[in-house]
């Protein structure tokens, strides 16, 4: 176990390095953040003054190591749009990403269960067909015409749910968030259910199968021979058994959502971590990019880590100190 | 308790609706919003419109483009070189201190700190406080456009940037990277709102200046909440929704939508703002044959793109001044005649035309990239194969400069609302030392356009110097110097109610000071 | 026994037979592909050639609606392109842009999955930890930061005509951990079996079991997942798009034109956003219907992740 949490570490650390070489190298393509700082027409020498004054002109070495020596001090770096710490702009957009994400994570849950069970004991039935036929769509419509066209309908036709932003936020500890409130919750509903819509089919067909796998072996053949009510058989025996590929493929998938948080957010007008990150490649705001790559690169080596664990757990086979 | 709990809770409803009832919110929703509260740092329409609502100017242009006296009650020419200020007694800054003549001072010279403003101020000289009410301020040559420029002039609060802050640096530093104390701090300015909150890229909001000198401004609105809404279709929505109750800018193909629903209404305003492109004769052979360049314009239909791509709220456009500006010429019509433009190609010896490669932003002007991918298709009518790459405005800039394109679009709204400010950095011979012609990417040069344009710097008789500019852009458009397609409108939706009419203007700064909601 | 006769007595071919939604979605999604690459020969006008366009034709609403024009069936776009030939050509580009990138991640994971899975050791650990790295970052992120640097790499001039390539090698380049991983997870699965043992015991060299004898039994995996790639590089082609990093506006793919209409979804013009809505939710569709069936026959135990 031990072994285990410094090999992550220890990628955390070279996932830091790689990406942050990557992001530097590529940030002269992206624009120059000089541009969005002055107005159209200030003239070149003024520019190259600038330039200078923020250290873009020195060698890309020089510069790359610079940026380690003081990443090592967990200074990442300061945004040149927001003029705050990068590390302080990404932390403070956070929540609204994360939040965004459980709400997701939670409609998917509540959606996917009742219905990835119900079609794997009626595989046939007419209702988990439309379902399933149904859910596919959602992957087949780019999430952002589903965000726009959710807006249309509940937004501008109907005038049930508000068509952008967060809403009223509560601020605990730092932390901002929509969860508290009426009109925060209700701000939630449209972005997360579109964000919601690319995955359900996904996890629908995951649980159906695990299950149909689980139903067919020996020991619910056992069960049923002893004569065990069926829900007992169906809810404890068998659905147990299929928690566990879950947890791994969300683990996986996060990712997923995570970049497509980069769409929904954009269209809401989501005050979150994605919006921002494309917001910062509009602007060529090079240090915020580099941040956000750096922190979510270690989020995700985290993420994966915190996956493995929990798969330990559920599963003592799987021998975690072992390569994998 | 259950009880107590309702009566609070209707008591709170009674206290909010009350609330309501007589304080007018708008809740405005821009594409951005104020990128700094230091209104010295950056010199861009965003921070302009946001100054004429914290700050006051010395004058400003009324909706007919005349001179309305606001900090300064009046003005004269003492000579040459001299312009006398008398300034408006009583007014006070949000922080409590009285506006005199040492904010002009402060002002003025705080100009110079600013990389932005620096190069549009270099023509002033010192400013003299002639008493606390008096200013002159004055000119290093005869200069025709300095009351133009005196819109510009959003006097700041010397007292309050003034000093060291709490971190020991000064507090009138100009400064575009990291912390600077004007730029972090809600500025104390005299204009009719005040700046309570702001979040940079999420939220801002400003409510009225209770002691706001300008009692007859018919204005009532109590509070603004701005929010920027990057997105142009999620702008859209927020309006029909009802969630906002203004937005700006609305894109062209949504105007039907909000004209025919009943709850929000739909503004347009003619800007100054010419779209055009240039090209590039050093870059491209063909470029340099006066008409090949005359056939490129003959084949660009100006007509189709105001009616179709803008829905109609461009004016198309012949030459660059918009009507109204001294340069403006009624004969330098749109000239579209495709058969002419063929006939040219031939006579230029290009009847099976050329390739070429153009670059246009697809985030700066109003439906740029569809205004450039017609362009081509336009093109493609007399033979010239056109390949086309848009970028965000991050990356466009750089490149615009670097030239690596035939053809390059750029939309221009003079500094000055004066046509000078075109030629100069449009159409005069590019040249490192002086600036001049500095977005020119096409290298049009004419050895008369650029002394006619200098000339017309100091000129002050208004007869001849009209004259002048006409004269320079019949020149212009007799060279064919650049293909110019239309001046584009401002827009603006607004929630029925929201009497957005009378305070826009062709500069696009909604004056909100004066806006009535009923 | 001719190959046809076997592929025809097999129980492959009998389930195909036997399952409606499988021969639908297979026949509609060859009938797509080919009226897609057909495109130059059906479509009524070629949007490529921007001679034959007019401005003052755009926005016309389907030929059967009151200010439609008989010359447009499904109306036209902003740019007065008629909708019906710009679809066409835009789902063949999607489909080069889905087809070429699934190609390209499944050669580029298929030769790391397999010498990972198969030679072990170091090797593998340094190019799993290269996977690990990858998938540190979303694919999108990846596809973001890979095409603002080729746009800019190559130049104005020859950026029109590379955008095709660029794309296929961008979105391969971001999804090929997923089939190392696959196919990394079969090799490990039939390293050890009876017939590489034999295969080893006759002496045949190392590259020769890897690509003679291991690989053709991990392609079962590799054949169901592409399926669903081939969906998922569509819409990120449609993704892409959406952040200004798609195909040119002057060569649309199906993904750029959604894009389009996502602007036109709130203006009278209805036909720019749905028609090419409906084309491409019926080609991912298919595409995704015909996998899952795929998937339910061949049962791999496919590796998750």
């Amino acid at each position: 176990m031990f072994a285990f949490i410094i090999r992550r570490i220890i990628q955390a650390v070279i996932v830091m390095l790689v990406i942050s070489f990557i992001g530097f190298s590529v940030q002269h393509s992206i624009g120059d953040p000089v541009r969005d700082m002055v107005g159209e027409r200030v003239s070149e020498a003024e520019r190259e003054a600038l330039r200078d004054k923020l250290g873009l002109n020195d060698p890309f070495l020089t510069q790359y190591f610079r940026f380690v020596k003081n990443a090592c001090y967990g200074d990442l770096g300061i945004s040149y749009f927001h003029n705050k710490p990068t590390m302080h702009v990404i932390l403070r957009k956070a929540p609204a990403t994360i939040e965004l994400i459980f709400a997701t994570t939670i409609i998917i849950l509540l959606i996917t269960f009742p219905v990835g069970v119900y079609s794997a004991i009626n595989p046939n039935s007419w209702f988990s067909r439309v379902v399933m036929g149904v859910s596919t769509i959602g992957v087949a419509v780019p999430v952002f015409l589903t965000a726009i066209i959710l807006i249309y309908i509940f937004g501008v036709e109907l005038q049930w749910l508000p068509a952008f932003g967060r809403g009223d936020t509560v601020n605990i500890w730092g932390w901002e968030t929509g969860f508290l409130t009426k009109d925060g919750l209700l701000h939630l509903i449209l972005p997360s259910i579109s964000l919601a819509s690319i995955m359900l089919p996904l996890y629908i067909r995951l649980i159906r199968s695990e299950m149909m796998e689980v139903l067919e072996t020996e020991y619910i053949k056992f069960a049923w021979a002893k004569g065990l009510n069926r829900y007992r058989v169906w809810l404890l025996h068998a659905f147990k058994n299929t928690l566990l590929p879950v947890i791994t493929v969300i683990g996986v998938e996060i990712g997923i959502l995570f970049a497509f948080t980069l769409l929904t957010e954009t269209v809401f007008q989501w005050q979150g971590m994605g919006f921002m990150f494309l917001e910062a490649v509009e602007r060529a705001d090079t240090a915020l990019i580099v941040a956000y790559l750096v922190i979510v690169g270690v989020m995700f080596v985290v993420i994966n880590t915190l996956v493995d664990v929990i798969y330990g757990f559920v599963n003592p086979m799987v021998r975690i100190t072992g390569s994998k | 308790m259950k009880k107590i709990f309702i009566l609070g809770i209707a008591a709170l409803m009674l206290f909010s609706f009350g609330m309501t009832a007589n304080a007018k919110t708008l809740k405005l929703a821009l594409d951005a919003d104020p990128k700094t509260m230091d209104i010295q740092e950056q010199l861009s329409g965003g921070m302009l419109q946001f100054s004429h609502w914290v700050f006051d100017p010395l004058v400003r242009w009324a909706q007919d483009m005349s001179f309305e006296p606001r900090l300064a009650t009046k003005w004269e020419r003492i000579d040459d070189l001299t312009m006398r200020f008398h300034l408006r007694k009583g007014v006070k800054f949000h922080s409590g201190n009285p506006f005199t003549a040492k904010d002009i001072v402060f002002t003025m010279n705080r100009f110079r700190k600013s990389a932005d403003f620096k190069g549009l101020f270099e023509p002033f000289g010192e400013t003299k406080i002639v008493d606390d009410y008096t200013v002159d301020i004055t000119t290093k040559k005869p200069y025709a456009l300095l009351l133009n420029m005196a819109t510009y002039i959003f006097p700041l609060d010397s007292k309050f940037y003034t000093g060291t802050d709490d971190q020991g640096k000064p507090k009138d530093a100009v400064l575009k990277v990291g912390y600077s104390f004007a730029k972090m701090t809600l500025p104390s300015g005299t204009g009719a709102f005040k700046c309570t909150f702001r979040e940079h890229g999420v939220k801002m909001v400003m409510e009225r200046n209770a002691d706001y000198w300008d009692k007859k401004s018919p204005g009532n609105v109590s509070k603004i909440i701005l929010t920027p809404i990057k997105e142009e279709a999620t702008r859209v929505a927020a309006l029909l929704a009802g969630d906002v109750d203004f937005i700006t800018p609305v894109p062209p193909q949504d105007f039907q939508r909000i004209q025919k629903d009943k709850k929000v209404d739909l503004m347009t305003y003619t800007g100054g703002r010419i779209i055009t492109v240039q090209m590039n004769q050093k870059r491209l052979e063909p470029l340099r044959n006066k008409k090949v360049r005359q056939a490129i314009v003959y084949a660009v239909n100006n007509f189709g793109i105001s009616k179709k791509i803008m829905k109609g709220t461009a004016t198309p456009a012949g030459q660059m001044s918009p009507k109204g500006y001294y340069g403006y010429k009624e004969t330098l019509a749109p000239r579209y005649n495709l058969r002419k433009a063929k006939k040219l190609m031939k006579e230029a010896g290009y009847a099976d035309g050329f390739t070429a490669t153009m670059i246009a932003p697809n985030n700066r002007y109003v439906n740029d990239e569809k205004i450039a991918e017609a362009f081509c298709a336009m093109l493609s009518k007399i033979k010239i194969n056109v390949s086309l790459k848009t970028m965000p405005k991050a990356q466009y800039w750089d490149e615009f400069d670097r030239q690596p394109a035939d053809f390059q679009m750029i939309g221009w709204h003079s500094d000055t609302e004066d046509s000078g400010n075109f030629y100069e950095f449009l159409s005069m011979t590019p040249n490192k030392e002086t600036g001049y012609g500095q977005y020119n990417s096409g290298n049009y040069s004419n050895k008369a356009v650029d002394v006619l344009t200098l000339a017309c710097q100091t000129e002050t008789n208004l007869v001849t110097r009209t004259q002048m500019l006409q004269e320079i852009e019949q020149m212009i458009y007799d060279d064919a110097g650049y293909v110019p397609f239309h001046w584009q409108n401002h827009s603006y939706g607004v929630k029925k109610g929201v009497k957005a009419g009378p305070i826009i203007n062709t500069l696009n700064f909604p004056y909100l000071g004066d806006l009535v909601i009923e | 026994m001719n190959t046809w006769q076997r592929f025809n007595n097999s129980y492959f071919f009998y389930s195909f037979k036997r399952d409606p939604v499988a021969i639908a979605s297979f026949t509609i999604f060859i009938f797509l592909v080919g009226i897609s690459f057909l495109a130059p020969v059906v479509a009524p006008f070629n949007p490529y050639d921007t001679s034959t366009i007019d401005i003052m034709d755009s926005e016309l609403p389907p030929n059967w609606m009151e200010e439609g024009d008989d010359r447009f069936i499904l109306g036209t776009d902003i740019q007065g392109r008629d909708l019906l030939s710009t679809m066409l050509y835009g789902l063949r580009t999607s489909v080069i842009i889905g087809i070429g990138a699934v190609l390209f991640q499944a050669f580029l994971g298929i030769i790391v999955g397999l010498t990972a899975g198969y030679l072990g050791g170091k090797i593998d650990a340094f190019l799993m930890r290269i996977a690990d790295i990858q998938f540190s970052i979303p694919y999108l992120i990846v596809a973001i930061i890979a095409s603002a640097v080729f746009q800019i790499a190559f130049g104005v001039d020859r950026f029109e005509a590379l955008a095709l390539p660029l794309l296929v090698i961008i979105i391969g380049i971001s999804e090929w951990p997923k089939y190392a991983r696959t196919v990394r997870a079969s090799v490990l699965g039939e390293r050890n079996k009876e017939y590489v043992e034999a295969a080893r015991v006759i002496g045949l060299n190392r590259r020769l079991i890897m690509y003679r004898h291991i690989l053709p039994n991990t392609m079962t995996p590799v054949l169901v997942i592409s399926t669903i790639q081939v969906a998922q590089a569509v819409m990120s082609e449609a993704a892409l798009s959406f952040l200004g990093l798609g195909m040119p506006i002057t060569k649309p793919s199906l993904g750029s034109l959604i894009n389009a209409g996502f602007e036109y979804v709130f203006s009278g013009s209805w036909w720019i956003t749905l028609f090419p809505g409906i084309l491409l939710v019926l080609f991912t569709l298919v595409i995704i219907l015909f996998g899952d069936w795929l998937r339910d026959v061949m049962n791999p135990k496919l590796y998750k992740g």
